[in-house]
């Protein structure tokens, strides 16, 4: 009888020699699939930064202006600033104004509206593109300040605000969010809907990403696996449509039917599960859902949610490699004073807000250079050498200069959700030390008089 | 049956007019005739002894109170005095989280707070602490000493030296240990004058008074024991001028403190303290100091004392109206008060060592046992007593040091009442906390004492969930939170803290709070334990601190 555990050298060494032989063969014929296996395997730490984590947050629906037009240092509203009602007419006009509790609307954000408000490079059209849509044009002149932001304001005060960061297409949600994950508008042509049949073979980040064996993660929150570009084509309009939208790989006929690929869109819960575990991908990118900041929705809500986001990130053990970015996907139809570059005939759209926290982030600083959805895919292609996917991701500037990667990593710190927490009052001690000194002298002379005293007489 | 005459019997009153003298002990009785060869040797021999002795006392007290001194953090009071002299020292790792001043005087913590400038600090308040214990010992040996003879002083500062209860307290940065010297040393002053009848020492009472109650306000209830002592000796001359005199140092030294306040910025922290103690529900039953101070004092010192008022009550005087005045008054005070604490009747100790040092020093022996002693050492002209004395003085002391000597070595003790020492794990999870998560960090405890550890040794703002949010329900010096389910909701708070020692007081809150950690996504960090037995009696880890992480 042969003992299988004492096989000749000669027999194992043809059958490993098989082996290779085989495996080599059928890498040959599936590149991708020997791609797809080296993706499993192969670590994700081989960024040309410490950054080896990076998180990428879209809310929605706000401009520079809106958010911190107020804010001392930045490139914000100007002095004087007063919008025609009309365009082409100084007067009548609106002055910016504090929305704070007031309410808002869903103002008009569509590629008609941009083209009123933008009025070629004028920027006189804020009221009347909101107007026009029968709402009150006035509202595009609000702004919300440190009152309603604290924390977003603290961070810019600890981390980065950009204040020349536009959104990538010049109207809605739909091109802005294709520009972030393809570095592309998506539709092209005046369609700005997903085609029926999905966005057929659109190379997205995430493909390269896959190809690259570099992990990632698409988080959602308040996840609906079922909802996807199949299911929201005959339901246009049940609630939640917009998921298909912020998470553009629902639409990608590939991702959906692909159960690995598929399982990489995950729900929101699970960021906060890997983050805790240190387990977070080389790339996540988060869709919210009702903490959007969409007006009207609550900016409170959505300060909220970052926060959250961000104190998981902080005391995760992936802190101290790691970059959150968020922005907002387009203007929303609020001002914004600075006129957008029009690098092709989809935008750039106005000025949004963006912050970059990260433990190698500039403390305080304000990024002025001129930037959009597509640099951030620029940054994961320049941290982990991939190929641009677009013209728009090639020409993009990155986040670089936002970083200080000669400084250790800074320790995370929780920032107040108040603007000016109190200060403590320190009372003067001086007082204190005096009076009980003084007490303590009295009555250690009296103590000593009555024994010296006693001593005397004795 | 009879007895020997003891030493203390040697000590009489001259109830002359109303002057109250205290005779010289006769010292034949303290110290037995010596051969004439012997004498001058002897007498050097025995003016260093007492001295000796006394040292060698202090250096037990002071081993005692040393002894492991660091192997528990502090507990919630601990942390809340070395807190308020951290902030008044200015060290900026305690100023955000502990007001200076909160619900008592600022003496013991100004004392302490040179020691807490920069950094964090807990064995150096705890070594302040033991100086002013063995000091107290000190004190005692001169109360004795002055009272009744040299011997009863000694062996006084003895028993105080190892009474558990003294030693347990004074290794605490607690207000308590420091106002007990105080008040040792008012009745000291108090016994001065008495003796001497100058008015002078009546007014020294009434000063080193104000310093105990500067301590800690509640000490006033001695006020209430030198009361009781005058109205029960009327020998004791007392005019009205003097009383008033002495009543009036008394509150001039305590203006010190609202005095202070109101000079270095007052705080509105304790205004209402005092209101809230009175009216705040009992937290402890009717029993508690029956069954905690007794054996903390020392059961057979107890019983020596009780013994010793019924075998020398033929020979009781002012001293012993006294001493149990001095002990009557806190006893009783403490006893109505609603809000209960292990070391209130700390004070009573050292008149409770006294009285007992005196039963001792004047305990009969009975003829039977001094019989069998000359038979056995077959020298029937020799008196033993002495040595039956000493015996019983051995096995008391013993007594005590035994109880005390455990008490200094358990660190890793799995209950827990409060003023009975530090927090097993307190100190460890607070760390923990202070090194592994973000700064800025908010965390919700089970209750205010594990708060305050957290926020002494963690650096982190805390609040206890049992707080009430209703004024009336809590101490105004405390916090209190109250929405918690609202703060978890929007990321206010990002850690909680269960304990064992919160939850074994309060299965309400406990269970509350397991609620919103489950509710929040709760997820175990850290955990401190302690070693505990099974049903089988192997040792296995208990867990006495849990720290969760938690999130909207």
């Amino acid at each position: 009888m042969i003992d299988p555990t004492h096989l000749p050298r000669r027999r194992a060494g043809r059958l490993l020699a098989r082996a290779l032989l085989i495996a080599g063969l059928l890498a040959l014929a599936n590149p991708a699939g020997a791609a797809h296996a080296e993706a499993r395997t192969a670590p994700a730490g081989n960024a040309t930064t410490p950054i080896d984590h990076f998180v990428f947050l879209m809310q929605e629906n706000h401009t520079f202006d809106n958010y911190f037009g107020t804010r001392p240092g930045v490139d914000g509203i100007p002095a004087g600033t007063c919008m025609p009602v009309r365009r082409g007419q100084a007067e009548p006009c609106v002055k910016p104004f504090h929305l704070g509790e007031l309410g808002s609307l869903d103002l008009d954000h569509t590629a008609e509206a941009f083209r009123v408000q933008y009025n070629n490079g004028r920027m006189d059209g804020f009221v009347e593109g909101v107007s026009t849509q029968g709402k009150d044009g006035k509202l595009a002149m609000a702004y919300y300040d440190d009152r309603d932001l604290p924390y977003y304001w603290n961070i810019a005060d600890e981390y980065v605000l950009f204040d020349r960061f536009f959104s990538s297409s010049n109207s809605g949600s739909i091109r802005n969010h294709m520009f972030r994950v393809t570095g592309g508008p998506g539709a092209t042509g005046a369609s700005e809907s997903i085609p029926a049949n999905g966005w057929g073979d659109l190379p997205t980040i995430f493909d390269r990403l896959e190809a690259a064996g570099i992990s990632w993660k698409f988080y959602v929150e308040n996840y609906d696996p079922t909802i996807t570009f199949r299911s929201r084509t005959s339901e246009e309009d049940i609630d939640r449509g917009a998921q298909v939208i912020w998470v553009p790989l629902l639409a990608y006929a590939r991702y959906v039917d692909d159960p690995r690929l598929f399982g990489k869109i995950v729900d929101l819960d699970q960021y906060y599960d890997d983050a805790a575990k240190g387990q977070l991908p080389a790339v996540s990118f988060i869709a919210p859902a009702g903490d959007s900041e969409h007006p009207p929705g609550s900016i409170r809500a959505g300060q909220n949610l970052v926060r959250t986001l961000l104190t998981q990130l902080m005391r995760s053990p992936n802190w101290n490699s790691s970059a959150f970015l968020w922005s907002y996907d387009d203007w929303g139809g609020w001002y914004d004073h600075v006129a957008p570059p029009q690098v092709d005939r989809y935008g750039y759209g106005f000025r949004v807000p963006a912050l970059l926290v990260s433990p190698y982030a500039r403390r305080g600083y304000v990024d002025s250079t001129t930037l959009d959805f597509t640099s951030a895919l620029k940054f994961i292609e320049v941290n982990w050498r991939l190929k641009p996917l677009a013209d728009r991701d090639r020409k993009a500037k990155t986040f670089l200069d936002a970083f200080d990667f000669d400084r250790p990593p800074r320790p995370a710190v929780f920032l107040s959700t108040e603007r000016t927490p109190a200060v403590v009052q320190r009372p003067n001690p001086v007082p204190v030390y005096a009076s009980y000194a003084v007490t303590g002298s009295f009555v250690a002379a009296l103590v000593g008089v009555a024994a010296l005293r006693r001593r005397r007489w004795t | 049956m009879s007895v020997t005459r003891s030493p203390v019997e040697e000590m009489e009153h001259d109830r002359r007019g109303t002057m109250v003298v205290l005779h010289p002990v006769d010292t034949s009785v303290l110290h037995p005739t010596s051969r004439p060869g012997d004498a001058g040797q002897e007498r050097g021999w025995r003016r260093w002894a007492t001295p000796a002795a006394l040292l060698a006392v202090a250096a037990l007290a002071l081993a005692l109170r040393v002894w492991r001194l660091d192997a528990l953090g502090f507990n919630s009071d601990e942390a809340v005095y070395a807190g308020q002299a951290a902030s008044l020292a200015g060290n900026p790792n305690y100023a955000p989280f502990f007001p200076v001043f909160r619900a008592h005087p600022m003496l013991f913590q100004t004392l302490l707070s040179p020691f807490f400038r920069a950094g964090e600090v807990d064995v150096a308040g705890r070594v302040v602490v033991a100086a002013l214990g063995v000091a107290t010992v000190l004190a005692v040996h001169l109360l004795g000493a002055r009272l009744y003879s040299r011997r009863v002083g000694l062996l006084a500062a003895l028993f105080m030296a190892v009474m558990p209860y003294h030693v347990i307290v004074t290794r605490q940065v607690l207000l308590d240990g420091p106002m007990v010297l105080f008040a040792t040393l008012t009745l000291y002053c108090l016994v001065r004058f008495v003796q001497g009848q100058q008015v002078i020492w009546y007014v020294a009472t009434g000063a080193m008074l104000g310093v105990t109650m500067l301590t800690k306000e509640t000490s006033i209830v001695l006020a209430g024991g030198v009361y009781a002592f005058l109205a029960l000796t009327p020998m004791v001359r007392r005019p009205v001028r003097m009383s008033l005199l002495a009543v009036a140092a008394m509150a001039a030294v305590f203006l010190t403190h609202p005095v202070s306040q109101a000079l270095a910025g007052r705080s509105q922290t304790g205004k209402s303290y005092l209101v809230w103690q009175l009216f705040r529900r009992p937290n402890h039953s009717m029993g508690f100091y029956l069954e905690t101070v007794p054996p903390a004092l020392g059961l057979l010192v107890v019983a020596a004392a009780v013994g010793g008022l019924w075998w020398l009550r033929r020979h009781r005087s002012w001293r012993e109206t006294l001493l149990l005045s001095w002990i009557a008054a806190p006893v009783v005070f403490f006893q109505l008060w609603p809000v209960k604490g292990f070391q209130y009747l700390l004070p009573a100790a050292a008149p409770v060592a006294m009285l007992a040092a005196r039963a001792l020093i004047g305990m009969p022996v009975p003829d039977r046992i001094r019989r069998l002693l000359h038979r056995a050492h077959g020298s029937p002209g020799t008196d033993r007593s002495g040595v039956v004395r000493a015996a019983v003085i051995a096995v008391v002391a013993l007594s005590l040091l035994a109880p005390s000597w455990n008490a200094v070595n358990r660190a890793d003790n799995s209950t827990f009442l409060a003023g009975s020492g530090g927090v097993p794990g307190g100190r460890e999870a607070g760390r923990w906390l202070a090194a592994n998560t973000p700064e800025g960090s908010v965390v919700l405890t089970l209750g205010p004492s594990m708060a305050n550890i957290i926020q002494y040794y963690g650096h982190r703002r805390s609040y206890g969930l049992s707080v009430s949010p209703n004024p009336l329900r809590r101490n105004p010096s405390y916090e209190p939170l109250p929405n918690p389910d609202w703060w978890l909701r929007h990321n206010d708070l990002q850690y909680v803290v269960w304990d064992s020692f919160s939850a074994g007081r309060s299965a309400f809150f406990s269970e509350r709070l397991m609620v919103l950690i489950r509710r929040y996504h709760g997820r175990v960090v850290h955990t401190e334990y302690v070693d505990g037995a099974d049903s089988t009696g192997a040792r296995v880890p208990v867990p006495v601190i849990i720290i969760y992480e938690v999130r909207p």
